[in-house]
């Protein structure tokens, strides 16, 4: 199959075969390729360490995530060490924006591993299928089972202890199918205590309590198409933010889902496959547990999506397209209410976000070509129209005197990509252009208490679209015992938009020492750069290693912040029989570029040594699985680049889990 | 479908969010009740004529009170031909002794909408020892006669009508009084407020009580109101909000600047009163530190409101 993409994926309508396997018998249920232009980086959840992970744990396996912490849930990811503004999140291609002006619930956190099948990592402009993005995208893709000749149950239950934060966990998921319909449950339940650092101090407000189900439903209304029907529940109590003053006491999300999908015989169009989506996400916070606060506050957030995905897939002899719509309509709405020492008193009450409204229709293309068996071109784009209002503009008027109520943007992209195989090489060379509208956040937000840098945030709705100009570059070298493969990409961002300290108003949040405001710098660059290999040193003893380094300047070559110093993580894998054994040594060096002025400080290098060891077994018919395994067992005390607050990251931690499936 | 409805009924058990979510409007109305209609608040009938107050709401409040008089035949109901309206408000107290407020001595006609207007910046309200009384003078139909009419003055609920009383560096008594917002919102506010200053009387009291000269006020011009507002609550360390303009006089003879409430509560309207010459008068500058824990302090000349 040819390296990079044009590969072929069995829709949910086809009978499970591989890829490979064309004597596929041609009855009633039939398969059909789906054609995947771009590359993406597809991957099972579970690390290489572990195979019971949070989504976290898995998203931070991947070589350009990172992600700000604040605590030991909901943690922030970074693509491209860029922050979740700039990256289009998606759940199979929905857009869901998280309710909590303290971006304590990005949508990773309304998820579970065990209702995903994959996570899509698309860098740069080539993730603006599902929108405009700058760093990329990264798509959420849910479990979903395939038609089956045969009525055929499939399950797995999954559960395990974290001896360090007493984290104890049930997660089942079964699902069953028959030639006409199909269904996928899931259920889980995670509740963990406050983990303890490397000096064995119990980090206080790091619980977490986590319950999430879903449920989805598909039947064949004809042997070409399709309805589905999906639906994830996801509630979060209790969970403690150690690095913020206030704590979730409680976060709700439901997440559905109806589309349909039409395939095609003959003919250019291989696939149409649409969708309605709607999501209500609710965040509401609680400081009540934290003594210290001289102010209680409620802060309640809450968003709402309605959208729409339709996608066709074309396919001409070397020739093949995506063509994607996306249009959706979110309101998001933040409120502060601020409780008087003298409960006596008047509360006093503003919205952090004024009722914002963000409505974005874009259409967007990828296109590819094989010019030859060796190299292929990728060209692709997008047009979309993004529109705001505020319904409470008069908050915003109050720093941005008359500003419009109503903004609408274009956001134009582009970028190609060209991808060339010879003998054990490969190498590819791609550019990109592509806007974004601020986040609402950036351009409505009143009053966010960031405590990171400890000011509060004012957003501008005349902020200018984000404009970045890309540029990456792989080349790889792959034999059979031995792989690897430097990538690098560059971004140059005109109007990169951040906070300024505000010469005017004044703190409003106690513990706040200023206000800024999001402002656009001329431009910013950053620089991403990583080298990954493998080495198979015997059939059953792999090593793998990976060095990444990242750069971000602003416009007067000052370090712009949340940009990883340069981090390695190696690791060997030996199997034995039934028994495997991993080991693991991660790390980063001594942040040199931290940036003061945003609220950083020079952070420390760390290194985390892993090992962990598991034991295939069978059960009757039902495969099973025990791992144990040890995190950071030198029990270093330590705390990354992105640790919001310095709050050290968790000791030694041993872990066991148990996988039943059948 | 079973399924639509399962989900149907899942989205309806979602969307009735914990906790509910602020209705705006409502959550200013909580404080502040607005007032808009003008309402009888006196009425006099004399000399065959019918003298009819009004006041918003139809209530005389503590602070700055918009008037309206309209006089007609109390036979006919007809809008009487009248000229030189005057009117004079003189609080008695429990001594005895009498003293007035800020005023419109000589009502303006307003011929077109058929009433006379005027205003009053009543500086008590109305209580046992201190009673109020409005003295009116009009000529109707070439007969000039007078009128006296004790009225009630109430407590003004709303802060955001709040009025202060001082006394300058320059020894005269000066009286500020807010006139709007009745009813401010989280944002740019236009803020109104009259300056007066009490004129003392040069002659002797003359003739018949009361003479208009010994009871004179009038608008201050020129000055300059520099503002600066504060969230006193000790939680709120002392918040300010930008943008704000210093208050000038326009040509209603009113001062106007704007104000910016970045959340509803209690705030503080710190002043500092400057004449024409830019001579301070009255008033003291906030220090800007931010003092989380600490009530905020206040210029020593201030009003709060609260919305």
């Amino acid at each position: 199959m040819k390296k990079l993409s044009v590969g072929l994926v069995l829709l949910v309508f086809g009978i499970y075969a591989k890829a490979q396997d064309s004597q596929i018998k041609q009855d009633s249920t039939r398969r059909i390729d789906e054609v995947h232009v771009n590359r993406m980086v597809k991957k099972k959840i579970e690390t290489e360490m572990k195979m019971s992970v949070s989504v976290d744990e898995f998203l931070a396996s991947s070589e350009n995530i990172s992600f700000i912490k604040r605590g030991a849930y909901a943690w922030e990811p970074l693509l491209n060490n860029m922050s979740s503004e700039r990256t289009n999140l998606t759940i199979d291609g929905m857009h869901i924006f998280g309710a909590c002006t303290d971006k304590m619930d990005p949508i990773t956190s309304y998820v579970e591993s065990n209702n995903l099948s994959a996570i899509d990592i698309t860098s740069g402009q080539a993730g603006s299928m599902h929108g405009s993005t700058v760093s990329g995208s990264i798509d959420l893709k849910r479990k979903s089972t395939p038609f089956s000749l045969d009525p055929k149950w499939s399950g797995a239950y999954q559960t395990g202890f974290e001896w360090n934060n007493k984290q104890f966990f049930n997660m089942g998921n079964l699902s069953y199918s028959d030639d006409k319909f199909v269904a996928d449950g899931s259920i889980s339940f995670r509740k963990a205590g406050n983990y303890a650092d490397g000096h064995n101090d119990e980090v206080k407000h790091s619980q977490y309590h986590k319950f999430n189900t879903s449920l989805g439903m598909a039947y064949k209304t004809s042997p070409l198409s399709a309805l589905r029907v999906d639906a994830i529940f996801d509630m979060a109590k209790d969970v403690g933010f150690p690095a913020l003053p206030m704590d979730l006491w409680l976060s709700r999300a439901l997440i559905t889902s109806a589309s349909y999908k039409q395939m095609f015989e003959d003919g250019l169009v291989k696939v149409w496959d649409s969708k309605i989506y709607f999501n209500a996400v609710e965040h509401y916070m609680d400081d009540t547990t934290r003594p210290e606060n001289l102010v209680h506050m409620d802060m309640p957030g809450w968003s709402t999506t309605y959208g729409l995905v339709s996608k066709i897939n074309l396919k001409k002899d070397d020739y093949a397209s995506e063509i994607q719509l996306n249009a959706y309509e979110n309101v998001s709405i933040a409120e502060m209410r601020m409780y008087p020492q003298d409960r006596n008193n008047r509360t006093m009450f503003a919205y952090s976000w004024p009722w914002v409204t963000t409505r974005y229709v874009g259409l967007s293309m990828n296109n590819a070509w094989e010019i030859s068996d060796k190299s292929q071109v990728n060209v692709g784009g997008a047009l979309g129209l993004n529109y705001n209002h505020a319904k409470y503009v008069e908050f915003n008027w109050i720093f941005h005197p008359g500003t419009p109520q109503e903004k609408t943007r274009f956001l134009p992209s582009l970028h190609a990509n060209y991808q060339l195989n010879f003998d054990s090489f490969n190498f590819s060379a791609g550019t990109g252009y592509g806007h974004r509208a601020p986040s609402v956040s950036e351009g409505y937000g009143y009053y966010i208490y960031n405590s990171f840098d400890r000011y509060d945030y004012i957003g501008n709705p005349d902020l200018k679209n984000e404009i970045s100009y890309e540029m990456n570059a792989s080349l790889g070298f792959k034999k059979e015992k031995v792989g690897i493969e430097v990538k690098a990409n560059y971004f140059y961002i005109q109007n990169y938009i951040v906070g300024r300290i505000l010469n005017m108003g004044s703190p409003m949040n106690y513990q706040s020492v200023g206000v800024k405001g999001y402002t656009s710098l001329d431009h910013a660059t950053l620089f991403n750069f990583s080298i990954g290999g493998h080495y198979d040193i015997l059939q059953n003893l792999q090593w793998k290693g990976l060095l990444t380094y990242a750069r971000g300047q602003d416009d007067r070559g000052g370090n712009l912040p949340f940009i990883r110093p340069l981090s390695y993580q190696t690791s060997v894998h030996f199997t034995h029989h039934k028994i495997g054994f991993q080991t693991s040594l991660n790390g980063d060096f001594t942040q040199n570029n931290y940036s003061p002025e945003y609220g950083e400080d020079k952070t420390s290098s760390y290194k985390i040594w892993n090992v962990s060891a598991d034991y295939r077994f069978n059960i009757k018919n039902c495969k099973a699985v025990v791992q144990v395994g040890a995190e950071n067992l030198w029990n270093e005390y330590y705390s990354t680049y992105a640790d919001w607050g310095n709050i050290p990251r968790m000791g030694r931690n041993i872990f066991t889990s148990l996988k039943v499936g059948f | 479908m079973k399924i639509l409805l399962f989900m149907a009924a899942l989205c309806v058990v979602v969307m009735s969010c914990t906790k509910g979510k602020t209705d705006y409007e409502a959550e200013i109305d909580t404080v502040v009740t607005e007032h808009v209609e003008f309402k009888e608040a006196a009425t006099v009938t004399t000399n065959g004529y019918h003298i009819r107050i009004e006041a918003l709401n139809g209530t005389f409040y503590k602070g700055y009170n918009e008037i309206r008089l309209k006089i007609t035949n109390s036979q006919t109901g007809e809008i009487s031909n009248t000229s030189g309206v005057t009117f004079l408000p003189i609080m008695t107290n429990a001594m005895g002794e009498h003293q007035s407020c800020p005023h419109r001595y000589q009502l303006m006609e307003r011929s077109d909408e058929k009433y006379f207007s005027g205003y009053a910046v009543f500086t008590e309200k109305s209580s046992l020892d201190d009673s109020w009384n409005l003295y009116l003078s009009l000529t109707v139909n070439g007969q000039t006669f007078q009128v006296e009419k004790s009225i009630n003055v109430q407590e003004q609920a709303n802060k955001n009508l709040n009025m202060t009383v001082f006394t300058g560096k320059d020894n005269e008594q000066y009286i500020i009084a807010l006139i709007s917002p009745q009813k401010p919102k989280v944002s740019e506010n236009e803020l109104l407020a009259g300056i007066y200053r009490y004129q003392k009387p040069i002659d002797n009291p003359s003739g018949v009580f009361p003479d208009p000269t010994q009871f004179s006020y009038t608008e201050v011009n020129g000055y300059m109101l520099q503002l600066d507002p504060r969230m006193p609550e000790p939680s709120m360390g002392n918040h300010s909000s930008p943008n704000n303009k210093d208050l000038t006089q326009q040509n209603d003879g009113l001062y106007h600047g704007v104000v910016n409430y970045t959340m509803t509560g209690n705030w503080t309207l710190n002043f500092i009163m400057q004449n024409q010459d830019g001579q301070i008068i009255k008033g003291t500058v906030v220090p800007d530190d931010f003092t989380p824990g600490i009530a905020g302090a206040k210029s020593d000349l201030h009003i709060d409101i609260l919305f």
